[in-house]
């Protein structure tokens, strides 16, 4: 196995080439710019690939939309406003049933912010971001390995439940250097009846979002919805550090938990607090029968969010009151040390007892 | 005005001494593009709002929490400046009927660089000059997105080399032609529409004061050499301004009322283009072939410009 050493916007493109993305539409925006850079460069080296630079972001998604239409494995990306402006195209892929991967380097918001790395697209990524009753299969990647292996894995995801896929990392992730190796993708398994291929003999295609009549509207709406039963019950992912003898569980994820790994290797050098880590690799669905797993011997919990608490929400829904939570963010770009967090972990745990 | 003997002596006097783009903001050196914005501010004066797409001279200008701007000026979106200004401009006209702020007239600026305006500003910039607001829009364009980065947008010239477009053994970098804003402008019917350069300071103020006292829409597209993404020397960034006029590539005139006229700065002949790709390191992959193929185009293009001006005079020339 080869060992490269990449950028992880660099990692994205190379990832999405080999799993075999042969449409990649971009629009430039800071921090994923060195993407885009990447797929103009080595797209053209892919058989068959097509990179086009679309004239807006709303333009991109529209065209990945059309090529996942016509069968090809598509992916386009953004950051954190650029992703704003593409959530009508994302609930119309999700209502066409396209597969495609949408990838978000996360910068400080609201409004154009920073171009710093933060979490605050949390509740528009698992929550489906924009309009209707959808949501998306969310990766929160936290190392570049991570970086490579789930991008291969967001298209076989979107191929096998015809959903976009999104993978969720910030301006960390994005400019961040570390050696990965890629993984061998898996051939490709999507029918040839979702694709549209000019008119033949057969039965004729439709893919549309529109749906007139309420009855049958809401029966599509079952069907996503049974869609996304199933990918709850058999898609989750996350890890766990150290929890076994912990005393006090940090859940974050993406970047926050590197640096929350950080602190909790600090804090037990230090013998100060037996602390562990749970990690949400799948921000929807959110492992919440996992985490609430832990309440059963752990009583403390600390949330760790680069935002002003959006995942919080999800680790009281799903703790359910068995656990006591509590909560550190650092919003707008700023990213602390691994030093000031396990402070602030510890502060935490004293201050409980 | 721009045939003034004794230039340096008169020309000072002519340009408003009140700078309100101040000085320490963060532009890179030999930025052409700020100069512009620096033009553009003392011709408009103070009686202007400016509403700003994202972009360089956003960045460079509006770093929290220190500021370049002594005039009002907001910031919202990438793709908005024009819609924004047209959303001020109706706000104080609805104030001013009121009453509630005192009835002297205010400039309503939108600008924005070429990505803003031509690739995914076009929409709300369509939508405003078709409105008819009373608002100039100014387009910076140094022909890539170059606050990103320098990768290609619409504004981007035939055989340039940008990070999206990248030239090698295949690809002579950007393979399409640059979108004629102007001429696009021109077809919405607004009063005015000028091309200018800061290069040539007087011509452009000029085009600034006359798009100012024009009641309606008007539209400047404003050619800003940018240094570092033409990667060409930071001293030569006048020089490349007069070079693309001299040389045809970007030719200035101004359209008023669809009556053409080129500016008295255009040259009877026109250079090689070779004189003006040649300090570029963009342009540098091209080949004689391309290079000739390129300036058949602006030869055409010229040709096409200067026959409108003959043609279609005004009636007082």
């Amino acid at each position: 196995m080869n060992k490269f050493l990449m950028s992880g916007n660099n990692i994205i493109g190379e990832a999405a080439i080999r799993a075999g993305c042969r449409f990649y539409a971009g629009y430039p925006i800071t921090p994923q710019n060195e993407l885009t850079e990447y797929m103009a460069e080595h797209m053209r080296n892919a058989e068959g690939g097509v990179f086009i630079q679309s004239e807006s972001e709303v333009a991109a998604i529209h065209m990945i939309t059309g090529a996942a239409a016509a069968g090809a494995r598509v992916m386009t990306s953004s950051s954190s406003p650029g992703i704003s402006l593409k959530q009508e195209g994302i609930s119309s892929l999700a209502a066409c049933e396209l597969p495609s991967v949408i990838v978000n380097i996360m910068r400080g918001g609201p409004g154009l912010g920073n171009i710093r790395p933060a979490q605050g697209d949390y509740f528009q990524a698992t929550r489906g971001g924009g309009h209707g009753d959808y949501r998306t299969i969310v990766f929160g990647p936290a190392t570049c390995q991570e970086l490579a292996d789930l991008t291969m894995d967001a298209f076989d995801l979107a191929d096998k439940y015809r959903t976009p896929v999104m993978i969720l990392a910030d301006g960390m992730m994005g400019q961040m250097m570390e050696p990965v190796i890629f993984k061998k993708p898996k051939p490709r398994q999507y029918s040839e009846n979702f694709m549209l291929r000019g008119a033949g003999d057969g039965k004729s295609k439709i893919i549309r979002g529109l749906i007139l009549d309420a009855i049958d509207m809401e029966e599509h709406n079952w069907k996503l919805a049974r869609k996304y039963e199933v990918i709850t019950k058999s898609e989750i992912r996350y890890e766990t550090y150290q929890t076994d003898d912990a005393e006090l569980v940090v859940v974050a994820y993406g970047t926050a938990a590197r640096i929350a790994k950080g602190a909790i290797k600090r804090l037990r050098e230090h013998n100060k607090v037996k602390a562990g880590l749970f990690r949400p690799i799948t921000l929807w669905p959110f492992p919440e029968t996992q985490l609430r797993s832990l309440s059963g011997k752990i009583k403390d919990f600390l949330v760790f969010e680069m935002s002003t608490g959006q995942m919080l929400e999800d680790v009281r829904l799903s703790l359910q009151g068995y656990a006591d939570i509590g909560f550190h963010g650092r919003p707008g770009g700023a990213v602390p040390t691994p030093a000031e967090l396990a402070n602030v972990i510890a502060r935490y745990y004293e201050k409980k007892d | 005005m721009n045939l003034v003997e004794n230039f340096d002596l008169y020309a000072p006097r002519l340009i408003n001494k009140k700078e309100l783009f101040s000085a320490g903001h963060r532009a890179c050196s030999g930025c052409a593009e700020v100069l512009a914005v620096r033009l553009m501010c003392k011709a408009l004066g103070e009686n202007t709002v400016i509403a700003s797409a994202t972009g360089c001279m956003e960045i460079v200008s509006s770093m929290f929490p220190t500021t370049a701007w002594e005039v009002p000026w907001i910031h919202v979106a990438f793709e908005n400046a024009a819609a924004v200004a047209s959303g001020v401009e109706a706000g104080l006209k609805a104030l001013r009927r009121k009453g509630k702020v005192d009835d002297r007239y205010v400039k309503v600026v939108g600008m924005a660089g070429d990505g803003g305006t031509m690739d995914i500003g076009i929409q709300a910039l369509s939508g405003a000059m078709e409105r008819g607001h009373d608002m100039i829009y100014v387009c910076f364009d140094n022909e890539a997105y170059m606050n990103t980065g320098i990768q290609r947008s619409s504004g981007t010239p035939m055989g340039a080399s940008t990070t999206t477009a990248p030239a090698g053994k295949v690809s002579m970098g950007q393979k399409t032609w640059k979108k004629n804003m102007p001429e696009i402008m021109v077809a919405h019917n607004v009063p005015y529409v000028a091309t200018a350069c800061p290069s040539y300071p007087l011509d452009f103020i000029r085009k600034i004061e006359k798009a100012k006292s024009v009641k309606g829409p008007s539209y400047i597209h404003c050619f800003s050499v940018c240094p570092t993404g033409w990667r060409c020397p930071s001293h030569l960034a006048i020089s490349m301004g007069r070079l693309a006029v001299e040389t045809g590539v970007f030719p200035l005139f101004e359209v008023e009322n669809g009556h053409y006229r080129l500016s008295p700065d255009m040259p009877k002949k026109l250079r090689p283009i070779r004189d003006y790709f040649k300090a570029q390191g963009r342009f540098r992959h091209l080949t004689d072939e391309e290079i000739s193929m390129i300036q058949e185009r602006v030869n055409t293009e010229h040709k096409k410009i200067t026959e409108k001006a003959k043609y279609l005079k005004t009636g007082n020339e």
